[in-house]
């Protein structure tokens, strides 16, 4: 569904991913893992079109959609779940979540916004309250709730975890698990590594824009490296 | 004295609705783009001059022109945004400073040119006075306050409820999250232009028929309008609105209570009151809600 090649990004003259390749299958739960600087998250803004690659290809479904303004690869179904949230503070939580189904404004969502507050009951109850005085976990929810109000076909969550406490982090990786059990295709960039690979298939593993291991997320548990590096064993 | 306090009150309101008219242009713009877009006073003033040729010319009434004049407002509003704000979008602000100062000078220019040097008064037919217990009303300053309050109701509607709307604000609330859902900017700022100018537009048919379009008269409805951004809050549509009705009352009353030679000083000295008291201005919220 999702095929990255050979991808390479610069910020200015500075190379900060050199090179690298994956690809998500559709059903799939794939995971980005690695440390802080190694170019999750950049890699993600050019999935997104909101940094153009230097080179290397990006193709969704067959077409390739690298450099492609960011609007215009949301509108294919390419919905990310932004890292910080990075919610419409002043509007009401059902506003933000009205908004992520900007790409199917012409339809009815009253049925998608539904199936997103039975999933999240604690939006309902918020529902008019300004998303901006949400605590970070709502806020989390919200951001969520919004990506799979697009109907994506491809859904991109970055960080969900960061700056959450931990009890809110497991109530997100369930939440993940019950996503992925709708049959939506998610690529998942997290530094809270142990929880990432519960909950992916597979996963690459990136060091310093380099994608230096890739395998099922079983594979990846148990290799050494990854487990001194991440897992603390 | 009851009935003096409510005369003025109501010419203030009168004259507040056209300042929140001008104002509430500016305020999206700033809200979307961060641009003090200075030239929207002359654009203004190019909508009263054009409404006013369109009256003689097609022999229609004050209404029909001024809503094909907020059309070609709308028209003038996108080509500003795409051939002068648009290129610089990702340049340093006094880019578009400077493009603001100089557009202001353009279009002032093109409306000498345009439309002669002659002062002008929109001519609208609305000549009776009714009186209300010793008020004085007359018909043409409360079909522009109604004008004036149906715009804005309009406009608030429009975005509260619509999708455009939703977008508008998504965009001034929060640029990187409104694209990953799907929001075209451009298209966006395209908009807040046309809509900005349409009704600035219709700011300046107002000021026409109340007062008089003359060369010169926009300098003075821009810096109201900004002054009422100061006063309401950068961005803000209520702050707008209650900026506008603020200023253009106060205004009234210092020239009829205290005179009429302090009149314009007014927006200067609660610009500077609101700055030192509370610089946020009185309605802290941006284009949000």
């Amino acid at each position: 569904m999702l095929a990255v090649t050979d991808l390479r990004i610069a910020y200015g003259k500075t190379e900060v991913v050199h090179g690298v390749s994956f690809d998500v299958a559709a059903g799939e739960c794939i995971a980005l893992i690695g440390a802080n600087g190694a170019g999750k998250s950049t890699i993600l803004k050019a999935i997104c079109g909101l940094i153009p690659p230097s080179s290397g290809d990006i193709r969704f479904e067959g077409r390739s959609i690298g450099g492609l303004p960011g609007h215009a690869v949301a509108r294919l179904g390419i919905c990310m779940c932004p890292e910080g949230r990075q919610m419409f503070p002043e509007m009401t939580v059902l506003e933000n979540l009205q908004l992520g189904a900007y790409r199917r404004r012409s339809e009815d969502i009253s049925g998608t916004i539904d199936e997103v507050m039975t999933l999240f009951p604690r939006l309902r109850e918020r529902a008019s309250q300004l998303a901006g005085t949400l605590s970070g976990g709502e806020q989390e929810m919200v951001a969520i709730g919004r990506a799979l109000m697009a109907k994506p076909r491809l859904c991109i969550f970055d960080e969900p975890s960061l700056g959450l406490a931990p009890k809110v982090v497991d109530e997100i990786e369930e939440t993940l698990m019950k996503i992925k059990n709708l049959g939506v295709t998610i690529l998942l960039v997290e530094q809270a590594v142990s929880m990432a690979l519960r909950v992916a298939d597979r996963a690459y593993v990136l060091e310093a824009g380099e994608v230096v291991a890739s395998g099922t997320s079983q594979e990846i548990s148990n290799d050494s490296r990854v487990q001194s590096a991440y897992l603390g064993g | 004295m009851l009935v003096d306090l409510l005369q003025q009150l109501f010419n203030g309101l009168v004259i507040g609705s056209i300042y929140t008219l001008v104002a509430l242009g500016l305020t999206i713009i700033f809200g979307i783009l961060g641009i003090a877009h200075f030239a929207h006073g002359s654009v203004a003033m190019f909508g009263g001059y054009l409404t006013y040729f369109l009256i003689l010319a097609l022999g229609i009434g004050v209404f029909p022109a001024m809503a094909l004049a907020m059309a070609g407002g709308a028209l003038l509003g996108v080509v500003l945004e795409r051939v002068a704000y648009y290129p610089v979008r990702n340049a340093p602000p006094i880019n578009s400073f400077i493009i603001a100062l100089g557009l202001t000078l353009i279009i002032e220019k093109s409306n000498l040119l345009l439309f002669g040097v002659d002062q002008i008064i929109v001519p609208t037919g609305f000549n009776r006075i009714f009186t209300i217990g010793g008020l004085a009303l007359p018909e043409l300053r409360i079909y522009i306050l109604l004008t004036a309050a149906a715009l804005v109701v309009a406009l608030t509607i429009l975005i509260q409820k619509s999708w455009m709307g939703m977008a508008v604000r998504a965009v001034a609330q929060n640029r990187a999250a409104a694209i990953l859902m799907g929001i075209n900017v451009h298209a966006v700022s395209m908009f807040v232009f046309a809509l900005s100018s349409a009704l600035g537009v219709a700011a300046g048919v107002l000021v026409g028929a109340l007062f008089a379009i003359a060369p010169g008269v926009s300098g003075g409805l821009v810096v109201k309008g900004f002054a009422v951004l100061i006063l309401g809050g950068l961005g803000s549509i209520p702050g707008a609105i209650v900026g506008g009705l603020v200023l253009g009352v106060s205004e009234t009353f210092a020239s009829a209570f205290v005179s009429s030679a302090y009149k314009d000083v007014i927006a200067f000295l609660l610009m500077i009151g609101v700055l030192l008291v509370k610089p946020e201005g009185i309605m802290r919220r941006s284009v949000a809600r």
